[in-house]
């Protein structure tokens, strides 16, 4: 895989940076300038989070700092806490999804082929793996819930 | 990186996709909740030579290479949700917690499915979760996405976008037409890490217990943060060696021979 170094890095976030804005500011309607503090924060986490999974020992991938900074950062009684939480009511969860799925369309277009060939296979594959965690999940809290006289 | 005419493309196909905005209908027993990020893939997806003829190979290769970057903003978003509600987490019944291991049945239904399909090593990208962002990008860091895991779990991810939410609706319903689980279960059950697929799922199920409604959402949402806080140590540390271990089994049961090293396979790294 091609991997980036940390400045190419930055600049790729700041691409994504701004279409995120792009698509909160036309999907959300909350004027632009409001989302801003929200994706800076954002921004920071992702980089601090990336230079850790590459210089810290132990091979964590550099994501589960991302998510465990957010995390640790947001937890109520945390100095800023409240802040960045204020800052992220500005940010949509779906918004930030919306530029991810445009770009891995434009990616999916090189495995088309492939995509076709195998296609309906992984689409089978797929509704067998989501019966595999709903079913297995379900199984295990009614279980749990039983023995526990909870229902 | 430095290829605009991919970003501005990309700008473009967003831009559409949000002012078209969101759509609802009912289907059957479940309801159809249409978002502006299937617009843009599938704007994507149309942008292919094989049809528009708007994107090249070149650029099809940057948006692969950038893909694992662009989820990091979302990542941190992420666990920003997860934060604030961890008190609650942590008081939450030991039901919610233990269903957790329950995600680790994609592993036991989709591995031996995936090896009868002929899949080699896509199978443990494919099957070691449901592929929501997180797993998308652990895999990419861990295999790359271009590689056999790559294009198992990019698979997934794709079918679960496109139909995940319109099927975990018909399921939950389905299931608790069975009688055979409490709503109560079933509303545990949706959490599996994924926003849009537990509001299907969850949705189904106030429809048939109206009475209980707000219990089963509050439910349902605790166990999507929970799958949000530990999906990715439990694909790390359970689920993918436990993919590994059922797809040399199943591989063996099939071919008659161990699978090829591991190594072999992911030369691009």
């Amino acid at each position: 895989m091609k991997t980036y170094n940390l400045v190419e890095t930055f600049l790729i976030l700041c691409i994504v940076g701004v279409l995120s804005l792009i698509s909160n500011t036309l999907g959300s309607k909350i004027p632009f300038v409001e989302a801003i503090p929200g994706l800076l924060i954002l921004f920071a986490i992702s980089m601090v989070g990336i230079a850790m999974g590459k210089y810290l020992p132990g091979g964590i991938p550099g994501v589960a700092y991302v998510v465990t900074l957010g995390c640790i950062l947001t937890v109520p009684g945390v100095p800023g806490a409240e802040f960045i939480n204020a800052c992220m009511k500005k940010v949509g969860f779906v918004s930030l999804c919306t530029p991810i799925l445009a770009y891995a369309g434009v990616a999916i277009g090189k495995d088309l082929d492939a995509f076709a060939k195998t296609g309906w296979r992984i689409v089978v594959l797929s509704c067998s793996i989501f019966i595999g965690t709903y079913v297995g999940s379900a199984v295990i809290a009614q279980l749990i819930l039983k023995a526990m006289g909870q229902i | 990186m430095k290829n605009f005419k991919l970003h501005i493309m990309v700008a473009v196909f967003i831009a559409i996709a949000e002012l078209i905005g969101v759509k609802t209908f009912k289907l059957g027993p479940g309801t159809v909740v249409l978002l502006p990020m299937l617009y843009a893939l599938i704007f994507g997806i149309f942008s292919a030579p094989r049809f528009l003829k708007l994107s090249k190979q070149q650029d099809m290769e940057d948006a692969s290479a950038l893909l694992g970057i662009t989820l990091m903003l979302l990542m941190a978003r992420y666990g920003t949700l997860v934060g604030p509600t961890l008190p609650k987490i942590i008081s939450a019944s030991p039901a919610l917690i233990l269903q957790e291991f329950g995600n680790l049945g994609t592993c036991f239904f989709g591995v031996p499915l995936a090896v009868y399909f002929g899949l080699k090593r896509e199978t443990i990208g494919a099957a070691h979760s449901i592929a929501r962002e997180p797993n998308v990008a652990l895999i990419g860091e861990r295999f790359g996405l271009a590689s056999a895991e790559g294009r198992g779990v990019m698979g997934v991810y794709i079918s679960g976008t496109v139909f995940g939410t319109i099927f975990f609706g018909i399921l939950s319903s389905f299931a608790a037409a069975s009688g055979i689980f409490h709503p109560y279960a079933l509303a545990m059950a949706s959490g599996v890490g994924s926003a849009s697929m537990m509001t299907a799922a969850v949705g189904s199920l106030t429809v048939m217990y109206p009475q209980m409604a707000d219990q089963l959402a509050a439910f349902g949402a605790a166990s999507n943060m929970l799958s949000g806080l530990d999906g990715l140590y439990m694909s790390i540390w359970m689920a993918l060696p436990l993919s590994e271990w059922l797809y040399k089994k199943f591989y063996k049961i099939k071919y008659g021979v161990e699978p090829e090293k591991e190594a072999a396979n992911n030369e691009n790294v």
